[in-house]
């Protein structure tokens, strides 16, 4: 088992920098980066990347009247945009994540819940926070797409790896999952996830009926 | 280069601080283009690029005091409302989908340190881009402005994954933006 940092990838980095990925990924990136400083200041060198690219864009000629009729609608504005007060009761998330409604908390197998954030879905795609009991390991799953996971509170451990606050895990669809909490405390991750989770084992026959992840 | 950044830094910080529509029009007369490339480049239409750019500068007249010069330059702030927008505008026309509201202050809480020097990091970020081989930078733009996956570029441009990962890679440790060394550090 691992000790080091699980950082997210260099590529998953880029594509966050360029916007180009999916909105639950991108927001459980987010969490990532504002729980490791030293990560969110590279994300901000390559932001920096495509400030410069743009720059270096060959311009393309505006309508005529662009500019007025940008001026005409910041004339109706009524001026700053006041920053979005926090709307979830869980004043301990990362930022990135207080702006968001939270659904309630859905019993997932014994010391397991999860309750939906209302960030915006792509498809199939959507982000939950999954809530764990020490010593508990979710029913084993496979993915049928990507999940990243960020820990936000405690610890768990793969077969392999170990997965502290901060840290962040890309699973592919390759990845057999079984996660167990090592932490004292419960384990709070955030997650976005693709597709269905299809549940085995035995633990997994029983409550495949009753779970809609 | 450096001197012109701080130029319309500057501009943003008096739209900001007086709504002063002379500066916002010298900074809508340089940027509005290029964002309007910009999304042409991703491959929208030139309406939907032209309402995309126009929309963008609406942000900037908006959200113009959230603007630090001691965080990013113009350029990257701006470019930083180009992508939080890029998705929701290139999926406007076949099914719409909120872009989340990444925080246009660039995410994290700036360590006290790290504030040093955003002009000495501009220029040391320019003056290492413009030292990149020039297939190194054609695979940058591809992922910034097609927004293409490594296994994108590498169909597109015919070439083994392999080498697309390894010239990526290569690029962003020359820009000091690659993640490895983190990785092993504890």
């Amino acid at each position: 088992m691992t000790a080091a940092q699980h950082n997210v990838s260099d590529e998953r980095l880029l594509s966050y920098a360029a916007g180009t990925l999916s909105p639950p990924e991108a927001v459980v990136v987010a969490t990532h980066l504002a729980l490791r400083p030293r990560v969110a200041a590279v994300a901000r060198r390559l932001q920096g990347v495509g400030g410069r690219l743009l720059e270096e864009l060959e311009p393309q000629a505006m309508q005529p009247d662009a500019l007025a009729r940008v001026l005409a609608r910041a004339e109706t504005d009524s001026g700053r945009v006041e920053a979005a007060p926090p709307a979830n009761d869980m004043p301990g998330l990362p930022e990135p994540l207080r702006r968001y409604g939270l659904g309630p908390w859905r019993w997932m197998g014994p010391g397991v819940r999860v309750r939906d954030v209302h960030a915006p879905r792509d498809g199939d795609c959507r982000v939950i926070l999954l809530e764990i009991q020490p010593g508990r390991q979710t029913p084993r799953h496979t993915h049928g797409g990507v999940e990243l996971t960020c820990v936000l509170e405690g610890a768990y451990a793969t077969e392999i790896q170990r997965f502290d606050v901060g840290d962040l895990e890309e699973a592919g669809e390759e990845t057999l999952h079984q996660p167990r909490v090592v932490s004292d405390a419960p384990c709070l991750c955030v997650a976005a996830l693709d597709g269905q989770i299809l549940l085995d084992g035995w633990l997994g026959r029983i409550f495949q009926p009753f779970v809609k992840l | 280069m450096t001197g012109a950044v701080d130029d319309y830094g500057r501009l943003i910080e008096a739209v900001a601080a007086t709504r002063d529509r002379d500066a916002f029009a010298r900074l809508f007369e340089h940027f509005a283009p290029r964002l309007k490339a910009y999304l042409m480049r991703a491959g929208a239409p030139p309406g939907a690029a032209e309402d995309f750019a126009q929309d963008a500068m609406l942000t900037v007249w908006r959200k113009a005091d959230l603007f630090d010069p001691r965080r990013a330059s113009a350029a990257t702030w701006i470019f930083t409302i180009a992508r939080n927008r890029r998705l929701d505008a290139l999926r406007r026309e076949s099914r719409p989908l909120p872009a989340p509201e990444m925080s246009l202050a660039l995410e994290e809480p700036e360590q006290p340190d790290a504030l040093v020097s955003e002009a000495e990091e501009a220029a040391r970020l320019n003056a290492a881009m413009s030292e990149l081989p020039p297939e190194q930078l054609d695979l940058l733009r591809l992922a910034f402005f097609q927004g293409d996956a490594h296994s994108e570029i590498a169909r597109k441009l015919n070439l083994p994954l392999g080498t697309v990962k390894s010239r990526i890679r290569k690029a962003m440790i020359k820009l000091r933006i690659a993640l490895e060394p983190l990785r092993e550090t504890p």
